[in-house]
């Protein structure tokens, strides 16, 4: 792939990520990466279909994170590259991306292009305001299951207590034969001791 | 599509993938969804369902979405059930075989911890454990300056742990057994406090953390070898004090599950109750927060075939799981335990007279004030004549006519 010219490069890419519709990637072209194929991405990058620049994007992912870090500037320049795309869903992905090569972690501050930045904000205040007015849903984060009374608090704060649909009149059957169950326990123990 | 969007009917764009083509119509009809999930609270697992479907149709609408979730999960007011609404995605998108698990690391801070987040990612992404990244995380998080306990608090990751110490028929190396102890441990009861203004390390308060560690083992040696109840009967105590840590209560879950869902679990049993459920009813009693997977586990046996039980001793089994339910009914769990009777009567799959007993020991137990809410669940099943016409006496002192008196009095409206 080293010597590739730039439409080599596209048709390549284009047999690989661009004929199914599914956007869902695996790693399959990351075996075939190097600095060499990545410059030749970038130059070509522009004249790519849509589904084909989100996909290879998307695979970043599946590179090894020495790769990356191999490759950093790379793939920063085809992130740039992308950031400026007329295609808006390839523009956002690319401002998403663009901190991961150097940090390993998503840019959630979206901003530096003007309508990726209209599109987050707009989505985003209209649903914190939902947020903050529902806050009382009680969907709580699946750990929660497994935390200790002040871990818990520590994470959610203080839970209101389930509301009351009745006055409870007759301890359930549960409790007597937990009573019984015990009793067992203790004999049980006994006996152990014994024999 | 587009103008369809911009003049508001986001209801009308049914097509996921003509939805997705855009991504300013995408995003409105993703708000939708996202305000639907939180306004609904009658039906979550199906407003998420739709979320997720949305959010999984590629995997660029998912990174996309994933990112927004994390934004909002940041709120302080609310913000856990952002959380808890990627999770679930998450969980959806896994159970599609997608490999989500770079996009998680990447939106979960792990990556300023290089070794704790490749030793969780080789984990995460084959969704099995390994003693090598176990001993790598177990060091980290001994260390006098570990990674944050969000990394460890991942989900999946919980689960794997549970799963690998309270399966029944899982070997662990016994070397490094206390290595996976320890991290569950860790991850159910050390507190994080974020460093303040001026303070550049945060605070972590490992106060539980020995407890918690040997509460795990107790409990994990019990379950661990196949005793028979007469065995476990001697524990129960142990078991008891135990449960009252809520990670072991889960993995008690864990245990309980896989036991009792063996085809001749019922069959070979002697008790009455059996010790396996009766230890689901101390779960109830200590964690409100447990309710819901308790309750999923004994609609799953109420609802399993047991062909090889006589008639009479499957309807004794069958009252016997009743029992269950009214007990975590009686311990807060109400709406959606009476709403899962009522659904089996108005299928009419149910017999009449196990209906019939749920009824009677719910009202031998409950007293007013009833909330609306409830009476409005409760009233038809009592009212109904199938159901509890041999119930009712000549005058009004019985408990049916009591009941439905009282809500007639108060409830005018019904």
């Amino acid at each position: 792939m080293a010597n590739v010219r730039d439409s080599d490069t596209s048709l390549w890419l284009h047999n690989k990520l661009g004929v199914s519709n599914d956007s869902w990637t695996g790693g399959s072209i990351c075996s075939q990466l190097n600095g060499e194929v990545l410059r030749n991405i970038k130059d070509c990058f522009p004249d790519l279909q849509t589904q084909v620049k989100l996909k290879l994007l998307l695979s970043f992912f599946h590179i090894p994170r020495r790769n990356v870090e191999e490759w950093c500037v790379e793939l920063e320049e085809i992130l740039e590259v992308a950031q400026v795309d007329s295609e808006q869903w390839v523009s956002m992905l690319a401002e998403i991306m663009k901190t991961f090569p150097s940090t390993g972690s998503l840019n959630t501050e979206i901003g530096s292009i003007d309508e990726n930045r209209r599109i987050f904000s707009d989505l985003v205040n209209d649903l914190r305001k939902l947020v903050k007015k529902q806050n009382d849903l009680g969907m709580l984060p699946l750990e929660c299951h497994y935390l200790n009374k002040s871990a818990l608090v520590s994470v959610v704060g203080q839970q209101p207590a389930p509301t009351k649909h009745f006055t409870l009149k007759r301890k359930p059957k549960s409790a007597a034969l937990r009573a019984e169950l015990l009793q067992k326990s203790a004999d049980a123990q006994n006996n152990l001791k014994k024999s | 599509i587009k103008l369809i969007s911009d003049a508001g009917y986001q209801g009308e764009i049914t097509s996921i993938s003509t939805a997705a083509q855009q991504i300013e119509v995408f995003s409105r009809v993703l708000k939708t969804s996202i305000s639907g999930f939180l306004q609904n609270t009658e039906d979550w697992q199906g407003t998420v369902e739709e979320c997720s479907k949305m959010v999984c149709h590629g995997q660029h609408t998912y990174v996309y979405s994933q990112v927004l979730l994390q934004v909002l999960s940041q709120e302080a007011r609310g913000g856990f059930n952002m959380k808890r609404l990627s999770q679930e995605i998450t969980r959806c998108a896994q159970q599609n075989h997608h490999d989500v698990t770079p996009i998680t690391m990447a939106l979960n801070g792990a990556a300023g911890y290089p070794q704790a987040c490749q030793a969780l990612t080789s984990m995460l992404s084959r969704n099995a454990l390994n003693p090598a990244d176990i001993t790598v995380l177990f060091r980290n998080y001994s260390a006098a300056d570990p990674p944050p306990i969000d990394l460890i608090r991942t989900p999946q990751f919980l689960e794997l742990l549970v799963d690998s110490l309270f399966k029944p028929g899982v070997k662990l190396n016994p070397e490094h057994k206390p290595k996976y102890i320890y991290l569950l441990a860790y991850a159910a009861s050390v507190c994080e406090t974020a460093a303040r203004k001026g303070q550049t390390r945060k605070t972590v308060n490992k106060e539980e953390l020995k407890p918690t560690i040997q509460a795990i083992e107790k409990v994990h040696d019990i379950c661990n070898i196949n005793k028979g109840s007469t065995e476990l009967i001697a524990e129960l105590s142990i078991l008891y004090q135990c449960i009252r840590f809520p990670v072991v209560s889960v993995g008690v879950i864990r245990w309980v599950e896989s036991t009792v869902t063996e085809p001749s679990y019922f069959k070979l049993c002697t008790e009455q109750t059996p010790i396996h459920l009766a230890l689901l009813d101390e779960v109830v009693t200590c964690h409100l927060l447990l309710h819901s997977k308790v309750l999923q586990l004994l609609i799953q046996l109420f609802e399993s075939k047991q062909d090889e039980l006589e008639i009479l001793v499957q309807l004794e089994m069958k009252k016997m799981l009743l029992d269950r339910m009214v007990n975590i009914l009686s311990r807060g769990c109400v709406v959606p335990v009476v709403k899962y009777i009522k659904q089996c009567w108005q299928q009419g799959d149910t017999d009449i007279s196990l209906i019939r007993y749920f009824v009677t020991e719910v009202l031998e137990a409950i007293a007013p004030p009833y909330t609306p809410e409830f009476v409005n669940l409760f009233l038809p099943l009592v009212e109904n004549e199938e159901i509890t016409g041999t119930m009712r006496g000549d005058g009004e002192n019985d408990p049916v006519s009591e009941f439905i008196v009282h809500c007639k009095a108060h409830f005018a409206a019904l």
